[in-house]
């Protein structure tokens, strides 16, 4: 018999949405059925367009429903504070324990990053918005509804332009769009915790009522690749204007992907909602199941059902939830103790008697945004003459645009000439140990003298990244002392090159005829052997003169 | 017969007496007029001159069940739904009567022409929401709230394991009358 | 002592003539005598002779809060209060008390009053008589006075009348001289209706002028804290307490102004009264309609202008009025499950069955039978039907009552019932909405508007009880309506009972006397 366990410790914890009853015996089946490829080229490929190749080829359709956590100090009706990791129930009010007659109050920072959200996403904001209940039964929610925005949302009508990276080596940098149908201010629900020991389930309302901002992407998308792609993108806008931290696996971005599968040009097919995705890698794979899913019913002649699946990150598979659809409404009631949300165009159009720091107005909010990540895209290529795709890395990980322009700044070198070190030697040490950029044992002033030690000529490139790797290992350990310690630093007296390169250039005659004969490409094996002499601490430039100036 | 006034005299400035109610017999500070009360209650006021602004007769317009729309039918599996959406039982066949008259009444609404009107959510259509501040003014009061309900563990609310559903209608009855007060 | 109004009593306080802690116990004394008319749930005793004595210290250093320090009152038990039970007459709360005061309750504390009790009502306010409530129906005091035992021979025990609904309780603490004011709710007429069969003043303020943060709601878009007072100048003292914008509900609005008083010259000539036709409707007794005629002579002879008008969508008011209470009490009743407060039943399947049978056990048949008719109008193939077409007559309903204010019309005269208190045993013949469809006639159409009105007793029937006619103003003139009110009070003689000494005995003790007006502005 287990020791009794604490009923604080949890034996999993489960979002509300993994109610996995009654797998399908069909489930066993899919796993069996032929794949059909979907390669990524097909991804590329416009669903739109008409092939006249393949009439039977069916491809993917996929709209998102994206959660994303306000990244506020309090609550959106209540002013208890938005926390985590709080003992249990301690950041809920009387208002989020639904006690009855309270009532809520709308935070104005909610309403400002719903705003300045919908700005960055081109969206239209209304002036107007009406918030509604949505009623259900869940332990997770005390009022038995939650207070959304059905009929009217804050904004409408935006677009998300995204992008990946694609191509043969996946360095070209191709462009997309999805459009965003809505954005809706909203309040997330608590935890429920299950404790199977004692049957019974803990509930943490902490959680209760914090804001949330959901997003619908109309199904603009066709493969997993590009929702992960646009969800990133979506991550990396809202971590920029700090609407959002982003974090999935922390539950602070929660995606739900529709996918349904059609012959292109064909009206769209019956659509699933998979849910319970916990990070972009496991999106892109659960979509891309899902729609080989569907397309192995339709294959076999059968029909996909209008249903919620929750995706299974250990089997990489989709499997049907309890599904309520025929027995759910939500019965949507406008809700009375919110008259309607009113932001105002520009402060010309606030009305008398209106106090101006009550007001949210729009154009306000549309000047104090911050740059966003294809805005800062474009900067960087025009600031620093880089490449799109190097560009694209640089914003794509937190930081690391940071880390690029703090080197920059600090060495004399070209920025062409830096952009490589950061994106390929920093990048992958810090992706094989899975570490962020903040988390870099060499700092950006340590990287820049490093830099200007092989500018000046004091190393050789190739050292250069030896010593890198070696300030990685030993952490804090500046370039200088790493070439000190290893005696790496480029031979610079000239005299011991020029002997070296005599010694080379004499005990090789047959090279050096084959030079003077006009094979120049035999140089480099000079080079070579002069390298070998010196542990590379010869510089090349140097070398290759001498060498030519003896052999000429 | 002698008429008490209920009013005192500075009171009735500008009321004809002959307006007033006449048949109160009131105890009056220990005065009691013993006259027979139930034969003056049952007078009629014909003595009074009905206002004309005021309506004599009620103006209602009934009506009629033809001009409504044909009844609601309830079948067993809205009865079903109805019940498991709003976690609420008929009970008897009672509650059901119950509900198609409440429909029934709420049919009279469509004899009403509401063409072009716009819906009326609150009568606050045109005042502005107020927005409150982000500041923490409320939460970090665990123990008042863990006070309130009949069963906590720990630091948690708790309820009895989720997602199983509501058993059928015929064990719902008998759960139900298990647990009847 | 007991029979005075607010202003009467806080100057006797105030000169010393009795003290709070007096005062409080004589009406904790009355309590206890008139406990046959169950108009309280609970009687906050220990608490309120604690208040008063601190109301004593502050009165004897001469510095007492205001007009309300060391008045007694009472809340109906659908407010909370904090440390002190609130119930809403229901099973499911019946052990439930709040960690917090509703912002009306505070506002009255904080002005030094004292609090008797939590009153006696509806269960969670659904109804009209006071009588479907889990600790038992509300008597009307008036049962047991002079007048109906006289003129009707009836043995109160067995034939006693009800009080009206649902701020039952409320009205008949005031009535029977237990609290100087009570607060009631008005959803639908809940405190005008009683305060009409009890013979007091009850005022519905304009919605979004007094907080409705912790009122338990019963319809969000329509409910107001109501004011049960002897007078209108007392219902005019508790409004300027109450009124005013709360940062804790987002449906309150800045008050119009600040004073309380009501003035002493108000002149009536310059007073348009509207007389709405279709207020006559079926089943309006002989004698309201007698009394509806009277005052509109009244204000005819002293020079008001007096005129016939029409809202014409009335009658089809209480039919909008039933679907949209229906469809918000559906949804505000979703929170009650058991899980944070309140009744929670044993049955631990699961959590829907947990919750299913709590519901079943705590709510009675009346509350549960709205719930399953809100929810059908809110079914998604319903709403356009059901829901939204209310919406659109509460609109009608609404631009009916702008469109006479705006011809220059000042208040509306009405009547508040359809005619006196009825027995007990006769109003139990109809089920609860039958009952509250008549009962709502004439009030439920002013919450749909969000209006203030207020009903004043203008005279006794013939089987001596109460009767008492309605004023219904523009929103937020609600000073001026109360002054329209305080005129016609003065002119129509309404006796009140009065208590004549503590050492009479309890039952068939109450006595009708004519009213001590010293208070005549």
């Amino acid at each position: 018999m287990a020791a009794s366990v604490a009923p604080g410790v949890l034996l999993h914890n489960i979002n509300k949405q993994i109610w996995i009853l009654y797998p399908k015996a069909s489930f066993h089946r899919c796993a069996a059925v032929r794949r059909i490829g979907t390669s990524a080229s097909r991804c590329k490929s416009q669903p739109q367009l008409k092939r006249k190749s393949s009439p039977q080829e069916l491809v993917g359709v996929v709209g998102l429903e994206i959660h994303a956590q306000i990244h506020s100090n309090t609550k959106l009706f209540s002013g208890s504070q938005v926390g985590f990791l709080a003992p249990p129930n301690s950041l809920v009010s009387f208002l989020d324990a639904s006690l009855p007659g309270t009532l809520p109050v709308l935070n104005r920072r909610c309403v400002e990053a719903a705003v300045m959200t919908g700005l960055a996403l081109n969206c239209t904001i209304n002036n107007k918005s009406l918030f509604d209940r949505k009623h259900y039964f869940y332990a997770d929610l005390p009022a038995g509804y939650q207070i959304t925005q059905q009929r009217q949302p804050i904004a409408v009508n935006g677009m998300l332009t995204y992008s990946h990276l694609g191509g043969k080596k996946r360095n070209q940098v191709v462009n997309k769009t999805v459009q965003i149908k809505q954005i809706q201010l909203e309040q997330d629900s608590g935890k429920s915790l299950h404790d199977d020991q004692r049957s019974q389930t803990l509930i943490d309302l902490n959680r209760a009522g914090v804001g949330l901002m959901e997003l619908v992407m109309e199904p603009d998308m066709s493969c997993g690749e590009e929702a992960a792609a646009a969800v990133r993108e979506l991550q990396l806008i809202l971590q920029a204007l700090g609407t959002c931290q982003g974090n999935m696996s922390e539950g602070q971005l929660r995606v739900d992907a529709n996918v349904s599968v059609h012959m292109p040009g064909e009206p769209l097919g019956i659509r699933t909602e998979v849910k319970n995705i916990n990070s972009a890698r496991y999106l892109a794979r659960a979509i891309d199941y899902e729609i080989q899913r569907q397309i192995g019913v339709l294959q076999r002649g059968g029909t996909v059902q209008n249903e919620t699946r929750a995706f299974d990150s250990k089997s990489g598979q989709t499997i049907p939830m309890r599904d309520k659809e025929g027995l759910q409404d939500y019965r949507f009631m406008p809700e009375p103790n919110l008259p309607p949300l009113i932001v105002y165009k520009d402060n010309a159009s606030l009305p008398t008697g209106v106090d101006a720091c009550q007001a949210v107005v729009v154009e306000r909010i549309r000047e104090g945004l911050p740059e966003l990540p294809s805005v800062t895209r474009d900067r960087l290529v025009q600031t620093y003459a880089i490449l799109p795709e190097h560009s694209f890395t640089l914003v794509n990980e937190d930081g690391l645009v940071e880390y690029f322009e703090a080197v920059v700044r600090e060495t004399k070198r070209e920025p062409r000439n830096v952009i490589g070190w950061v994106t390929n030697e920093l990048l992958s040490l810090l992706k094989q140990k899975d570490q962020s950029v903040s988390q870099s044992p060499v700092s950006p002033s340590a990287l820049a003298e490093l830099l200007e030690l092989q500018e000046t000529g004091h190393i050789s490139s190739s050292v250069a990244k030896q010593v890198f790797q070696e300030m990685w290992r030993s952490s804090g350990k500046t370039a200088l002392q790493v070439i000190q310690e290893q005696d790496l630093g480029l031979v610079s007296d000239t005299k011991e090159i020029h002997n070296i390169c005599q010694r080379v250039v004499d005990s090789h005659p047959d090279l050096v005829r084959a030079i003077r004969n006009g094979n120049k490409k035999v140089l480099n094996k000079l080079m070579g052997l002069v390298q070998k002499e010196t542990k590379g601490r010869a510089d090349p430039v140097v070398v290759r003169a001498l060498l030519e100036e003896k052999t000429s | 017969m002698i008429v008490f006034s209920l009013t005192s005299a500075r009171q009735s400035l500008g009321v004809s007496l002959k307006l007033m109610r006449p048949s109160l017999r009131l105890r009056i500070r220990g005065h009691f007029c013993p006259e027979s009360h139930v034969r003056e209650a049952t007078r009629p006021y014909s003595s009074h001159t009905h206002n004309p602004k005021v309506p004599k007769a009620a103006t209602w317009e009934p009506v009629l069940e033809d001009q409504l729309p044909p009844p609601a039918k309830i079948p067993a599996d809205l009865v079903d739904k109805l019940e498991r959406l709003a976690l609420v039982d008929f009970r008897t066949k009672q509650g059901l009567v119950c509900l198609e008259r409440a429909i029934r009444f709420a049919d009279q609404l469509h004899v009403v022409d509401t063409d072009g009107v716009e819906p009326m959510d609150s009568v606050l259509e045109d005042r502005v929401l107020y927005l409150r501040d982000d500041a923490v003014v409320e939460g970090d009061c665990a123990e008042e709230l863990l006070q309130l309900p009949k069963s906590t563990v720990e630091e948690y609310f708790v309820a009895p394991p989720g997602n199983i559903p509501l058993p059928k209608r015929e064990e719902r009855t008998a759960m139900l009358k298990h647990s009847e007060l | 002592m007991l029979s005075l109004t607010i202003r009467e009593v806080s100057l006797a306080l105030r000169e010393g003539r009795i003290s709070a802690t007096e005062l409080c116990r004589r009406c904790l004394n009355r309590i206890r005598r008139t406990q046959h008319l169950n108009a309280y749930i609970s009687v906050t005793e220990e608490l309120a002779l604690r208040q008063a004595q601190e109301a004593d210290s502050r009165l004897l250093q001469g510095a007492p809060k205001g007009p309300l320090d060391g008045i007694p009152f009472a809340v109906k038990d659908n407010f909370c209060t904090e440390s002190v039970r609130t119930t809403c007459a229901s099973r499911m709360l019946k052990d439930y008390t709040p960690p917090f005061n509703a912002t009306v309750v505070q506002k009255l504390l904080d002005q030094g009053a004292v609090l008797m009790g939590k009153t006696n009502m509806d269960e969670f306010a659904m109804g009209a008589g006071s009588t479907d409530g889990a600790f038992g129906p509300v008597r009307n005091p008036w049962s047991y006075a002079a007048p109906y035992r006289d003129r009707t021979g009836a043995d109160p025990d067995s034939d006693w009348v009800i009080t009206g609904g649902s701020s039952g309780g409320s009205a008949a603490a005031v009535a029977s001289l237990t609290s100087y004011l009570a607060l009631g709710s008005d959803t639908g007429g809940s405190t005008r209706n009683p305060g009409a069969l009890c013979g007091v003043v009850a005022l519905k303020p304009s919605y979004g002028l007094v907080s409705r943060h912790g009122l338990i709601p019963l319809v969000n878009s329509m409910d107001v804290p109501g004011i049960i007072t002897r007078s209108a100048s007392d219902a005019a003292i508790v409004l300027g307490v109450l009124q005013g914008r709360d940062v804790r509900d987002s449906t309150t609005v800045p008050s119009p102004s600040s004073l309380t008083e009501l003035p002493e010259d108000f002149d009536i000539k310059n007073i348009c009264v509207g007389i709405p036709k279709e207020y006559h409707a079926p089943g309006l007794s002989q004698e309201t309609l007698a009394q509806w005629s009277r005052v509109a002579d009244m204000f005819e002879r002293a020079g008001a202008r007096v005129e016939q008008v029409s809202l014409p969508h009335t009658q089809h008011s209480i039919v909008c009025y039933h679907v949209l209470c229906h469809a918000e009490v559906a949804s505000n009743m979703a929170r009650f499950d058991g899980l944070q407060y309140g009744h929670r039943s044993e049955v631990d399947s699961s959590t829907e069955a947990m919750y299913a049978s709590t519901r079943h056990e705590g709510f009675n048949d009346v509350v549960r039978g709205r719930i399953l008719s809100g929810n059908y109008f809110l079914l998604k193939q319903n709403y356009q039907h059901y829901f939204v077409k209310a919406q659109q007559v509460r609109r009608l309903i609404a631009d009916d009552f702008r469109h006479v204010f705006e011809s220059g019309v000042d208040v509306l005269l009405t009547p508040t019932t359809l005619a006196d208190a009825s027995r007990y045993s006769d109003f139990m013949q109809e089920d609860n909405r039958t009952r509250s469809a008549q009962e709502d006639i004439f009030t439920q159409p002013v919450n749909m508007a969000g209006l203030p009105a207020v009903s004043v007793p203008t005279s006794l029937s013939s089987r001596g009880l109460p009767i008492g006619l309605q004023l219904i103003g523009p929103a937020l003139q609600d000073r001026k309506l109360l002054s329209v009110t305080q005129w016609i009070e003065q002119r129509v003689g309404f006796p009140t009972i009065s208590d004549h000494g503590d050492d009479s005995e309890g039952r068939g003790d109450t006595e009708v006397t004519k009213r001590e007006h010293s208070s005549s502005v």
